[in-house]
């Protein structure tokens, strides 16, 4: 139960409503000329070559759960009333992680020294949905295993700075998923980097 | 007659109907959630005993054997690794000891759960010999055919299919498992890995498990025209849900029955159930369609090629397919260079940019002294089986750099070239046929080159003749038609095309040319090869291998397909030429002011030729601060309001800051001579501790664009270097941003380091996880975004 699964190349298509929406685009307000709807799909095009999308996840065991902290096997504690809560209803846990890689990270710097911030911007929205979307398919992956098993994967996730689930989890997380197998650090305030690094904890029932 | 003959018999007069669920069937019989489903049947053979009974007396023709997990991968959770032969072996004597002999027993192979280089860490040949080992336990067992079944992954598929392949002639399925957007987790489309899978030998082809029998129903109806061998479709009982912690399938034995009458007419030649199916479901899908008649494979061979995530059929009559040639180290300096180095990033932006250009497929040639080839192409075809979802065509002199590379693709490959010199047929004709490849006919043999087409017309159909032997169509090969240069043989080019024409018109086969040869020793070289091409074109061609970054031949070609008729209405003709003309057009309103278009620019945010208006408007007499104040400065705070109202989104309120900033930077040296516009001074930093700044990035640069002076201190700046900079610098406002709750909490700490030191400058501050109420508490205002912020500098400056 506790084997840490790495997986070097996640292949996910760019999801570009969720990209659009979180660069702003309103379906029913903003106006996109033709030119600029092309503009728009040639960066996310460019930054999605650029995104080497790399994951990770380990099941635990929830050996205690005491409504104001979790308590995993792997001695892992999590005090947060929060994720307790989130996890009330399973015998395991989850950790995944996510990363989009260094190589679209120096590309968001040079377009910004360049001035090209309107490439960066949808560089920058690439990236985080793509990274995001990693998580969504480690959870996809995860679960088609799991029916076997006839378990699931509560259908959200949790993840540290959220709520009471302090930062300074990510920590934790980060050790036990090895994330530094694929060259993500993490730094004093508790930061993944490359930036577009994420964690986080799904249950499983 | 052999069971596979038998079984190929058998899908010609009927639909073979298969068992349905076994694990949660046996989790009924008492099965534990967390046990082991091989070894718990090994320990209670009754129980599995009496589930085959029950498929078989509800109709089951072939019942599957407990085996979906027991390879060494999945058995060493349990500490059984060492037992993957035997706890095969039994479990397949069970099954066949316990079904009559009319039933057939299908050997199954599940995944490893890992996934297989270059998509994951288990190395592609690990895998082929972990599943040799669990088929040769189920071979031996007594199965009369192997399910490789529920792969998310189409390179572990073909792992297992090759070792199936490699160990017996045994009839072999390979099903497939899609998510709801039709595509496996790993990204392979059911036209894909139809393709893919049949070309590498698998007797059928399908899906299971998936989602419920109605989406299986569009996943089939996709594969049917691709396809040359039966398929399969073992679908859920309906999509699963969640009830009281538990996964269920809810769809009943009707409705699931009712479904399969569509699935098999959508094309499904074996039809079974998956998770949450019982034998009250397969009862009623028997009696459904056993008076169907089976929908035969509509096509016998197929042109098809395939990467992991994309196909291509090549076809008759339509636009000439591109070939992209750059992938090719001859006469490449820094692409050699890379090689030698180990490394491949050329090779990754030469293919991204060749697809973004047209081509169709990507000629890999790594043939360069010095290095290891078959090393070297097999870390190429783990890049480009990533990077890019092109079908390949792996072209080398080198018989084991070619096999290297079709046994790792993930697809459907084609061979460059197969020749007539007998050592390349002898060699490379029994590859191509066990790995499924298409290969390029060259019609080359005995050291000598056929001058004329009917010399080549002979050695072509003599090839042919020899390739039958291997099983291989007219649809399995494209026909070179051999570029030879007309400065040292005049009548050179008039023999490739006569060997082009004779493909098309008599023989019915695919051709290709490479064209640039035609000219070689010859002065204006592009237009000879445009003119040769668009001969080509006229005779039949249907692939070009080309540069796709060449203007004249991509013209060339477009005008090509328009007067050949291979596209409809010109359509993609008057495409390709109005993308390029339709800039011009747009300018050439003489009537628009200067300024005018310079304000439309920005809003446009386009800057191509914002330059030479800015020029223009500057020899009509008007003054760069003019231009600034009346026209440029209005335009970005309408931009600024239109993203506000949500009419515009952040790229086209970053595309026209750019373009302001653009426009500024070439009016700088105007405006140092008039009337400078500097509003204020603004330090902006990323707090200690966060490396988050392109909120911080905006800001500058709409700052900027409203004539401020920004000094910009960068990410993770210290405290200190931010309250020296504004000691040194006095400025009117300091921006501070921080997307994280452990580095907010640094803008409270320098804001009070700048009050003890003295500074009494304004601060703003702004990130994702900043509030309102946050800003208010540390003595600071609050920006939500770039076009809030510069509104905020605004109003504190007013109030100085």
């Amino acid at each position: 139960m506790e084997n840490l699964v790495f997986l070097e190349k996640i292949s996910i298509d760019p999801p570009r409503e969720k990209i659009c929406q979180r660069l702003g685009y309103k379906k029913s307000t903003t106006e996109l000329s033709i030119k600029q709807k092309k503009a728009t799909d040639h960066f996310i095009n460019e930054a999605s070559d650029l995104i080497s999308l790399q994951g990770m996840f380990l099941r635990l065991a929830i050996t205690q759960n005491d409504s104001d902290r979790v308590l995993l096997s792997n001695n892992l504690t999590f005090a947060s009333r929060k994720l307790a809560a989130f996890l009330r209803d399973c015998r395991e846990a989850v950790l995944m992680g996510a990363t989009a890689g260094n190589a679209i990270m120096a590309a968001i710097q040079e377009k910004t020294h360049l001035d090209e911030l309107s490439a960066a911007v949808i560089y920058d929205a690439t990236a985080s949905e793509m990274v995001d979307a990693g998580l969504d398919w480690i959870m996809s992956y995860l679960n088609r295993q799991l029916r076997r098993e006839n378990k699931a994967l509560l259908p959200r996730r949790f993840s540290a700075g959220y709520a009471d689930f302090q930062l300074e989890n990510q920590k934790d997380i980060y050790e036990k998923l090895q994330m530094e197998k694929f060259g993500v650090l993490i730094n004093p305030s508790f930061i993944l980097l490359p930036e577009k690094s994420v964690t986080a904890i799904g249950g499983i029932y | 007659m052999t069971e596979s003959a038998k079984i190929k018999n058998l899908l010609k007069k009927q639909i073979v109907i298969l068992d349905g669920a076994m694990g949660t069937e046996l989790q009924k019989k008492g099965m534990s959630g967390g046990a082991c489903p091989e070894l718990w049947c090994l320990e209670n053979p009754q129980h599995i005993k009496e589930l085959y009974e029950a498929y078989q007396n509800a109709g089951s023709r072939i019942v599957y054997t407990c085996t979906f997990g027991a390879n060494r991968f999945k058995l060493k959770q349990y500490q059984a690794s060492q037992d993957v032969y035997k706890v095969n072996f039994e479990l397949a004597e069970l099954a066949r000891k316990t079904v009559g002999k009319n039933i057939l027993v299908a050997g199954d192979i599940g995944p490893t759960g890992l996934f297989v280089e270059p998509f994951g860490p288990l190395a592609f040949e690990e895998a082929v010999d972990a599943f040799k080992e669990q088929a040769r336990g189920l071979i031996d067992g007594g199965c009369d055919l192997i399910v490789i079944e529920t792969m998310i992954d189409i390179q572990e598929a073909r792992a297992a299919l090759l070792a199936v392949k490699e160990l017996a002639d045994i009839f072999t399925v390979v099903s497939m498992t899609y998510e709801k957007d039709g595509h496996t987790l790993g990204g392979t489309s059911p036209q894909s890995a139809v393709i893919t899978l049949q070309s590498l030998g698998a007797d059928a082809v399908g899906c299971n498990c998936s989602a419920g029998p109605e989406q299986m129903i569009d996943m089939v109806s996709a594969m049917k025209p691709y396809a040359t061998v039966p398929l399969l479709a073992k679908p859920n009982a309906g999509m699963p849900l969640l009830k009281d912690g538990k996964t269920v399938f809810e769809m009943n034995a009707k409705n699931f029955a009712a479904f399969s009458v569509k699935l098999a007419a959508a094309g499904a030649n074996f039809l079974g159930g998956c998770c949450g199916t019982t034998p009250e479901h397969i009862r009623a899908l028997k009696k459904s369609v056993e008076r169907k008649k089976p929908v035969l494979p509509r096509i016998p061979s197929i042109c098809a090629l395939s990467s992991a995530r994309d196909f291509l059929e090549i076809r008759e009559n339509e636009p000439l397919y591109l070939i992209g040639e750059r992938i090719n180290p001859t006469g490449k300096k820094a692409l050699q260079q890379e090689l030698m180095d180990g490394k491949l990033s050329i090779i990754r932006q030469m293919a991204q940019e060749q697809k973004a250009q047209g081509a169709s497929l990507l000629d890999v040639n790594i043939g360069q002294p010095g290095i290891d080839e078959v090393q070297t192409i097999k870390k190429v075809i783990g890049l480009l089986s990533t990077a890019v979802s092109l079908p390949l065509v792996i072209d080398s002199s080198r018989v084991e750099t070619i096999e290297a590379a079709l046994r790792l693709y993930p697809g459907r490959m084609m061979i460059n070239s197969i020749s007539g010199e007998k050592e390349k047929l002898v060699k490379l004709l029994p590859l191509a046929a066990k790995y499924g490849a298409m290969f390029i006919l060259l019609p080359l043999t005995g050291g000598n080159l056929p001058r004329t087409a009917k010399k080549r017309q002979a050695i072509i159909e003599s090839i042919f003749r020899k390739a039958q032997k291997f099983g291989f169509t007219k649809d399995d090969f494209v026909v070179d038609g051999l570029t030879m240069a007309i400065a040292s043989d005049a009548g050179a080019a008039r023999e490739t095309l006569a060997t082009i024409h004779w493909c098309k018109q008599v023989f019915r086969c695919k051709s290709v040319l490479g064209l640039s040869n035609v000219s070689f020793g010859l002065p204006g070289r592009p237009w000879m090869n445009a003119a040769f091409l668009a001969m080509a074109q006229y005779c039949g061609l249907t692939l070009a291998i080309a540069n796709p970054a060449s203007a004249e031949f991509m013209n060339i070609k477009k005008a090509g397909d328009a007067l050949t008729a291979r596209e409809k209405a010109s359509f993609l003709f008057i495409n390709h030429f109005s993308q390029q003309t339709a800039p011009a057009l747009a300018t050439a309103d003489a009537a628009v002011k200067p300024e005018e278009k310079i304000a439309a620019a920005i809003m446009e945010g386009d800057g191509e030729r914002i330059t030479t208006w800015i020029d223009e408007a500057m020899r009509s007499g008007l003054s760069a601060s003019r231009l600034v104040d009346d026209f440029m400065i209005p335009a970005i705070v309408r931009v600024g309001d239109l993203y506000d109202k949500k009419i515009y989104f952040l790229p086209q309120l970053m595309a026209a800051a750019d373009v302001m900033k653009k426009a500024l930077a070439y009016l700088d040296p105007h405006l140092k001579k008039t009337t400078t516009t500097n509003k204020g001074k603004v330090i902006l930093a990323t707090v200690r501790g966060d490396i988050h700044d392109i909120g911080k990035n905006i800001v500058a640069l709409l700052l900027k664009n409203y004539g401020y002076c920004v000094i910009d201190l960068g990410k993770d700046v210290s405290d200190e270097v931010i309250i020296d900079t504004a000691q040194k610098e006095n400025p009117d406002v300091i921006g501070l941003s921080a997307l994280m709750t452990t580095t907010m909490v640094n803008m409270k700490d320098i804001i009070h380091l700048a009050r003890a030191k003295g500074i009494k400058t304004d601060f703003l501050v702004g990130g994702a996880v900043v509030t309102d109420a946050y800003a208010k508490s540390i003595g600071a205002s609050f920006a939500r975004d770039g076009v809030q912020a510069v509104k905020v500098v605004e109003n504190l400056m007013k109030k100085k």
